[in-house]
């Protein structure tokens, strides 16, 4: 198991009048190898809850083990913390400062305090992981496009080699190709490496897509943690807290409600297209 | 936090010190700071305290609000308290080592403390109750006269604006990019100075392009809506002196020629 | 011709180095030629890069033409006589929205606009009410701007430039920094202005489900038009989408990919509720057949 959060309560302006949860009591685990997606309008306490997991924030109360080991004891490595669970911000390029591309990537491996040699060796493999292009790595980073800055500065934090990753809405501001090529390099991640994945995004299609779990934050708290596919069929629910279902859930939802027998938990365009054609009779019904 | 910062952060109510031109409210705090400093007696200060009781409420703004300006200063009040106290000549009330506590110090600290506090609430009083851009527009006005002598009034007032305005932002910025660092195993906090100060470059450097971005973003959208500098523009609250105004004045002028009968007479 | 009219327009990015000798050259925009109809919602798409913020800055003369003619109501945005002119007939919404509220109180930003051009102030107050009333900001007008949720700083830049009384809005990606509910918020804000106040709207995106109420869509591909018709016209195309590295719709596509497989389904199918309507009585006869 490698997060485990139990009752966590993150309070805002602690013992004054504007005292405010952000968070309240959210426990929930983390399994090795999962893909979770965080969903959550703004201000639903998502980008708070992922900063207790590396401990950039410290809950109010609760606890936070990571590995069975209690964060919050005296003397634990926060900083160790840090480097296996990485968190790439939103809109990370911002945080780019190095004067070139491939210094940048060395900052968090060289703050683990490495050998120069290894710190290359994994600044290397992180960029040829986001499949940033060689001549690019001794260019500026500021002279990037805005889909390549982002690549460097999620290769920053890969180069720390986290067991863990959580992404912050990793895709906004991209255009359509850019969002899907980050969004592929992610999963290669998940898929090849092993990695556990937290992705923090709005985009339902996105996480129906890729993650095999979800949490969804609403006003500081946990309401739903299941599959995909449970979480959609609560899509009024979500629809009350102002998200939705990808659009996909409401064709079958209507089709359904026409009397079609079409499986309730269809949440992508191939099991649509897999399950409409097999009822009228046509190739391509597999799946 | 961010939260905190009371300077320049209006309380949005209708009273009448709202209302008031912020030429007026200038006026005044410049008078009731002159009028500490000229304060010396008990019943100096004591007319002071109703004069500023008087003020806030009229200014309808909360108590709470006007006492949030002091945590700034809590370190400065506690130091110049402890010096007048402890290190001012006179009647000795007891002492511990070369340390004599006396009565003069305790006058002289109390009205210290005082006048520090009155200070502040007293500003805090017209940044609650004037927006920062009537603030600007007021300090543009009665600074008028050095436009002739070639001082660039507007765009220094235009500046102050814009700076007020992005402050939090920056501030809110700063707090992220350290964040962002922190997870990439950055270190703020220990090693010497000269570590520490190596340390800040992951943080300024991306600080200082965000603002460059921001700058260029915002002079493009201020053209976009036809900003030309000062000339022939007009003004959505232009500065006019009504009734309110010269009654301000007029207690302003009152006020202070009491605490000058009470400083000498 | 139309509000906004473009002839060969042609825009290099120039960049020089410390002795002013030109080092490259990047031709953002290669001869577009585009004309505006007075009352049309218009949307722009394409991928980063594709030219569209570039066009959309020429429409209001913060950028000027390399070569070719930009014309907005009729005069050349090159015409430095009709600058004002120009930006107050042709508005413009950026990006970011932080980055163009220039007011520490939502009514003083609103007002900004028109103190530039001088009007009196009992009229900037009544443009300003006007304004916060027609995107429904009026009950934040006291609030700062900081306060407000990404989706109300848009609307709030959106009244700054109605003020100008604009025949015109260019809105560049206005929604790509906000979330969904701050997306709806402004696409249907633009969409009232639109309808209500017939101004002429230019959306520039790359959010498919923004576009799908448009009078007409333009996609545009390395500084060039490509391709130019109503959305259900553009939406049929989804393989040419696809190659300008742009997406659809999850309905549309999944009508495209019905209809491949032989599915009798009209093209460019934009809304769940257009689907369903097809789909539901062919499959309840293909039940009905079993």
């Amino acid at each position: 198991m490698a997060i485990r959060a139990e009752h966590i309560n993150y309070l805002y302006g602690e013992g004054t009048a504007f005292e405010q949860y952000a968070l309240k009591d959210v426990s929930f685990e983390i399994h090795d190898g999962q893909f979770i997606g965080v969903i959550g309008h703004t201000g639903s306490g998502k980008s708070t809850l992922i900063q207790h997991l590396n401990g950039l924030l410290r809950a109010s109360s609760g606890k936070i083990y990571y590995n069975n080991e209690d964060i919050y004891q005296d003397g634990y490595n926060m900083k160790m913390l840090r480097s296996r669970v990485g968190l790439v911000f939103q809109y990370p390029e911002h945080q780019l400062f190095e004067v070139d591309v491939f210094s940048d990537v060395c900052f968090g491996p060289k703050n683990q305090g490495l050998s120069k040699e290894e710190v290359e060796q994994r600044a290397r493999e992180a960029l040829i992981q986001v499949g940033l292009e060689e001549r690019f790595w001794k260019q500026s980073p500021f002279e990037l496009s805005g889909g390549q800055k982002r690549r460097v500065a999620i290769a920053g934090v890969l180069a720390m080699r986290p067991e863990v990753l959580i992404l912050d809405e990793p895709t906004a501001g991209l255009d359509p190709r850019g969002r899907d090529e980050i969004l592929e390099q992610i999963s290669a991640l998940h898929k090849e490496k092993k990695m556990t994945i937290l992705l923090v995004s709005h985009s339902m299609e996105d996480i129906a897509r890729y993650a095999d779990r979800i949490l969804v934050m609403s006003h500081g708290e946990k309401i739903f943690d299941a599959p995909p596919k449970k979480v959609f069929r609560h899509y009024r629910e979500l629809e009350q807290i102002g998200l939705a279902a990808p659009q996909i859930t409401y064709v079958i939802q209507r089709l359904r409600d026409g009397g079609i027998p079409l499986k309730e938990d269809i949440t992508t365009v191939e099991e649509a297209k897999a399950g409409i054609l097999e009822l009228l009779g046509k190739a391509g019904g597999e799946v | 936090m961010i939260r905190e910062i009371t300077l320049g952060q209006y309380y949005p109510v209708d009273s009448v010190l709202h209302r008031m031109d912020p030429r007026t409210k200038l006026f005044g705090t410049m008078i009731f700071i002159v009028s500490l400093f000229l304060a010396d007696s008990l019943e100096a200060y004591g007319v002071a305290t109703i004069f500023l009781v008087l003020v806030i409420r009229l200014s309808k703004v909360p108590f709470s609000f006007m006492i949030r300006g002091l945590k700034a200063i809590l370190f400065l009040l506690l130091i110049s308290v402890s010096f007048n106290l402890f290190l001012t000549p006179g009647t000795e009330i007891f002492r511990i080592g070369f340390l004599k506590l006396t009565w003069e110090g305790l006058r002289l600290a109390g009205f210290m403390a005082l006048r520090l506090i009155y200070l502040v609430i007293g500003s805090s009083v017209m940044t609650l109750t004037t927006t920062p851009n009537e603030l600007t527009d007021g300090l543009e006005k009665s600074m008028g006269f050095l436009k002739r002598v070639g001082v660039p009034v507007h765009e220094i007032s235009m500046m102050m604006s814009i700076a007020l305005r992005f402050i939090p932002i920056l501030v809110e910025e700063t707090d992220k990019i350290m964040k962002a660092q922190m997870a990439r195993g950055a270190d703020f906090e220990s090693g010497n100075l000269i570590q520490k100060a190596k340390s800040m470059v992951p943080l300024l450097v991306p600080l200082f392009i965000s603002a460059f971005r921001r700058a260029t973003d915002l002079a493009m959208a201020m053209e976009a809506r036809c900003y030309h500098g000062g000339e022939g523009r007009t003004k959505m609250k232009p500065l006019r002196y009504g009734r309110r105004d010269y009654l301000g004045y007029l207690a302003y002028l009152v006020y202070l020629a009491v605490m000058i009968l009470l400083r000498w007479y | 011709m139309g509000i906004i009219r473009a002839s060969k327009l042609i825009y290099d990015y120039i960049r020089r180095d410390e002795d002013d000798k030109v080092e490259e050259v990047n031709r953002a925009i290669d001869g577009l030629d585009l004309d505006i109809k007075a009352g049309d919602f218009v949307a722009i798409l394409g991928h980063n890069g594709s030219g569209k913020s570039t066009f959309a800055k020429q429409v209001n003369g913060i950028l000027l033409p390399t070569e070719g003619t930009v014309w907005i109501s009729g005069m050349k945005t090159t015409d430095e006589s009709h600058i004002w002119d120009i930006r107050k007939t042709a508005g413009m919404v950026f990006q970011n929205p932080d980055n163009q509220i220039i007011g520490n109180i939502v009514e003083e930003d609103v007002g900004f606009g028109p103190e530039n051009l001088g009007v009196p102030t009992e009229e900037i107050w009544r443009r300003v009410d006007e304004s916060l009333e027609a995107v429904g900001m009026t009950a934040y007008r006291l609030k700062s701007p900081n306060k407000l949720s990404g989706g109300q700083k848009q609307r709030v830049a959106i009244a700054g430039v109605m003020a100008m009384r604009p025949q015109c809005i260019i809105l560049d990606e206005p929604t790509a920094m906000l979330d969904p509910n701050g997306r709806k918020e402004v696409i249907r804000t633009i969409r009232e202005l639109n309808q209500k106040e017939g101004i002429t709207v230019l959306l520039i995106t790359h959010y498919m489900e923004e576009v799908i109420w448009a009078d007409r869509v333009i996609v545009m591909d390395d500084g060039r038009l490509v391709m130019d018709g109503t959305p259900r016209e553009i939406f049929s195309r989804v393989k040419e989408l696809k190659d300008y590295r742009l997406d659809v719709p999850q309905v549309t596509e999944l009508a495209y990919e019905l209809k491949q497989e032989g599915v009798e389904l009209p093209d460019g199918i934009l809304t769940v509720e257009e689907l369903t309507e097809h789909l539901l009585p062919m499959l309840q006869t293909a039940r009905a057949e079993e």
